[in-house]
């Protein structure tokens, strides 16, 4: 065989030479791809031929171009996706509730308290003084908008929330029919030997875009397709198959969508209790838990508000000797329904007796005491106290989301780097491949030529 | 380890993002001179200056009260220093009337007097601060005093008392009722005049000596709300100055709780000024160490 050995051994070498600058190619051309993974082509040598006096090699083959790639970090990843997720959504959406204590500015609920009960002041100094009366009016309503409008952003804000899950749960079922489809073209690619590697990339970015959004959990079977798991245990992804998760309007809880698992059999199961992580976890803990906490407490501010008052107000009299009204509307107990009754300023009860009127101001005092008043259902504290109270708590809340996210986002950096060093690709090191290919696809072309001297000589021994 | 490109640009980028976010942090804070407007900036600091703030408005409100009660006060305590020198006049008139050298057709010419001063007192009485009668007691849509049929002055006002908040859970009356200060007490002010024109018309001096003794009553009673007066105004100057000192200690701790600190805030800008140059220069230069550099 000789000299047509060396050529065959030549072609190896040139072959291989042009893979291997093939990969280091595509890695470099991938350098910003999301989600890629640097490859590696690994070189084995071609089966020897028996001969004399012993076995003689036959050049290099390419044995498999695999992916850079450690599971165990790309697990950690996707678990500080799923917390990032969850973080950034909470984050987000408590961001949005922050106007509503405008405190520092006067413009929140205490502003208009202070405002409330400083008017008050004014008309007990001069009952008789309509101005001062209208003044306390315009105050008392300013106020009661106040409540109305706190209550409304509170339901704007939960029903922005609420569509989001409905884009969420759209989101999932886009990106598990993603996975799918791949876990298909991976198994058809595999089933005859081949490495699918960016394929497989292509389905990691969809797993850590699921991840984004829920907890999930995955595991490869033998033909390399992945069974998808999410909320404890429930299949979206099944090889080609996937079961789709549901928006379901829950009558109980204001019609607010529900996360629902479609099993295909025709009922659902409820996911929303059991979601652990995730933006559905951080949307679904502001909507749920964060909302309807500051609506109940601010429902029970207006409530005492509107009891305390008007059950003072009772009992004087206002300049025209009308008794026994109330100031506020009594049915009007929520942060979306108080509003101010009176509208005639002479019937505002300053006075505490009939024959008072119109200099006595006793009544119009002990409403303005009701500021100093430990109401009960507050735990004994006043109206100022208990609403600092709900502002701190709501402040910690997000003060704690903030700091959480700070910390998982610099725990991701983490991790992205760590996953940079394994699967990223350095420019430095695919250049030196190309050099040191370039060579070898050099000297290899040197060997043909040699080979073709060889034969030349041979032909000319003829002549 | 291996280094690959994406971590130098990703940490990189990230360092750089978050010395941005700290920038317009502070730079907000500057601009604003609020270091703390959202509750997350610090809660219990928000729960606190929510306090603050009602306190704040708390004591304004008492400075306003007391502004109001003062005027009205220091109008009483005027108007009844003009009474007293009335009733002095009237009492200088009546000695002279007394004198049994007076005619009484002199006593009747004094009279006269008597009676412009009689007229004067009930204008005293009547005095007003915004519109409001400081001596009518509550009933303060209307002149307290009339004028009736000869000399009888009748008292339209009530007895009750106007008390305004000064200070937590104070209150401090503002107002003595007509009916303490003029026609009742010890003695019927415009009565005992009645009486002493009465007596003068009369030509009565057992009256006019009668008048005299009353009009020391007069002066006594006088002198006694005046008192009273003098120690609500005094009251009032000291709630006064308690709440303004109040307000003034809790704007400074507002002020120290939620303002920006310039220095702080500037030698931070700094700081994050110089973290971000660091950082954008040390890539610069990482970005330089390529091998592509040396491969032309």
């Amino acid at each position: 065989m000789g000299i047509n050995r060396l050529v065959e051994i030549g072609k190896s070498a040139l072959f291989t030479a042009q893979q291997a600058i093939s990969v280091s190619g595509h890695n470099i051309a991938n350098v910003n791809t999301p989600g890629f993974s640097r490859q590696e082509i690994t070189l084995a040598e071609n089966r020897p031929e028996n001969g004399s006096p012993g076995q003689i090699g036959t050049g290099v083959h390419a044995e498999s171009i695999r992916r850079s790639f450690d599971s165990f970090v790309e697990g950690q990843l996707l678990a500080s996706r799923e917390r990032l997720g969850e973080f950034t959504a909470s984050r987000n959406a408590l961001a949005r509730l922050e106007p509503l204590f405008g405190d520092t500015n006067n413009i929140g609920i205490g502003a208009g308290l202070n405002e409330f009960f400083g008017a008050l002041q004014d008309v007990a100094t001069n009952p008789n003084d309509l101005s001062a009366r209208t003044v306390f009016l315009s105050k008392a309503t300013a106020l009661a908008s106040r409540f109305n409008q706190s209550a409304a952003d509170l339901t704007s804000a939960q029903e922005f929330l609420d569509r989001q899950v409905g884009q969420t749960v759209t989101d999932v079922n886009r990106l598990t029919s993603q996975i799918a489809d791949l876990n298909a073209k991976i198994a058809y690619a595999e089933s005859s030997g081949q490495q699918a590697n960016d394929l497989r990339d292509q389905r990691g970015v969809a797993l850590a875009g699921l991840g984004e959004l829920i907890e999930v959990s995955s595991i490869e079977d033998a033909t390399g397709q992945l069974t998808v798991f999410a909320g404890r245990g429930h299949v979206l992804v099944d090889k080609e198959r996937t079961y789709q998760l549901v928006g379901v309007p829950d009558l109980s809880n204001n019609g607010l969508l529900d996360v629902h698992y479609d099993a295909g059999a025709g009922s659902t199961t409820d996911l929303t209790p059991v979601i652990q992580s995730g933006r559905l976890k951080g949307v679904l803990d502001v909507r749920d838990q964060t909302i309807p906490s500051l609506r109940t407490s601010l429902d029970t501010l207006a409530s005492e508000v509107v009891t305390l008052v008007n059950q003072q107000h009772r009992l004087g009299f206002g300049l025209d000797g009308s008794t026994n009204q109330n100031f506020f509307v009594p049915t009007g107990t929520t942060a979306s329904t108080i509003a101010v009754g009176l509208t005639n300023v002479r019937q505002i009860a300053a006075s505490s007796t009939v024959g008072g009127v119109p200099g006595n101001n006793a009544n119009a005092l002990a409403l303005a005491g009701l500021r100093s008043t430990d109401v009960a259902s507050f735990g004994n504290v006043t109206f100022q106290e208990y609403y600092s109270m709900i502002a701190g708590s709501f402040g910690s809340t997000a003060q704690g989301v903030d700091g959480n996210l700070r910390a998982q986002e610099i725990l991701h950096d983490q991790l992205t780097s760590q996953r940079a060093a394994i699967s990223g690709v350095s420019m430095d090191e695919e250049l030196a491949n190309l050099l040191q290919y370039q060579r070898s696809f050099e000297a290899a072309s040197r060997m043909i030529v040699i080979a073709d001297e060889m034969f030349q000589t041979i032909l000319s021994i003829k002549r | 380890m291996r280094v690959s490109d994406q971590q130098l640009f990703g940490s990189t980028a990230g360092s750089l993002t978050r010395i941005k976010e700290q920038i317009v942090r502070v730079h907000e804070q500057i601009a604003t001179q609020q270091r703390i407007a959202k509750p997350s900036d610090d809660p219990t600091i928000f729960g606190e200056v929510v306090l603050e703030k009602s306190a704040l408005a708390d004591n304004e409100q008492w400075v306003r009260n007391i502004q109001f009660g003062t005027a009205r006060v220091t109008v009483a305590d005027k108007m009844l220093g003009e009474a007293q020198n009335l009733i002095t006049r009237v009492r200088e008139l009546a000695v002279q009337a007394r004198s049994d050298t007076t005619s009484a057709q002199g006593r009747v010419t004094i009279a006269q007097e008597v009676r412009q001063l009689h007229r004067q007192l009930i204008q005293l009485a009547n005095a007003e601060v915004n519109g409001q009668p400081v001596f009518a007691g509550t009933k303060t849509d209307a002149p307290p005093f009339v004028l009736g049929i000869g000399d009888a002055v009748s008292y339209q006002g009530n007895s009750e008392s106007q008390s305004i908040a000064v200070g937590p859970n104070q209150t401090t009356q503002i107002v003595l009722p007509g009916d303490q200060v003029f026609t009742g007490g010890t003695t019927n002010v415009f009565n005992g005049l009645m009486n002493l024109l009465t007596a003068l018309e009369g030509n009565n001096g057992a009256g006019i000596e009668v008048g005299i003794g009353a009009l020391d009553q007069m002066t006594a009673q006088f002198s006694s709300a005046q008192g009273q007066i003098g120690a609500i105004a005094n009251r009032l100057e000291t709630a006064q100055g308690t709440a303004q000192v109040v307000s003034e200690a809790i704007q400074k701790i507002m002020s120290s709780q939620t303002d920006t600190d310039l220095a702080t805030a500037l030698t931070e800008l700094k700081l994050q000024e110089t973290a971000y140059e660091a950082t954008s220069q040390t890539f610069s230069r990482l970005f330089d160490l390529s091998l592509l550099k040396f491969l032309r």
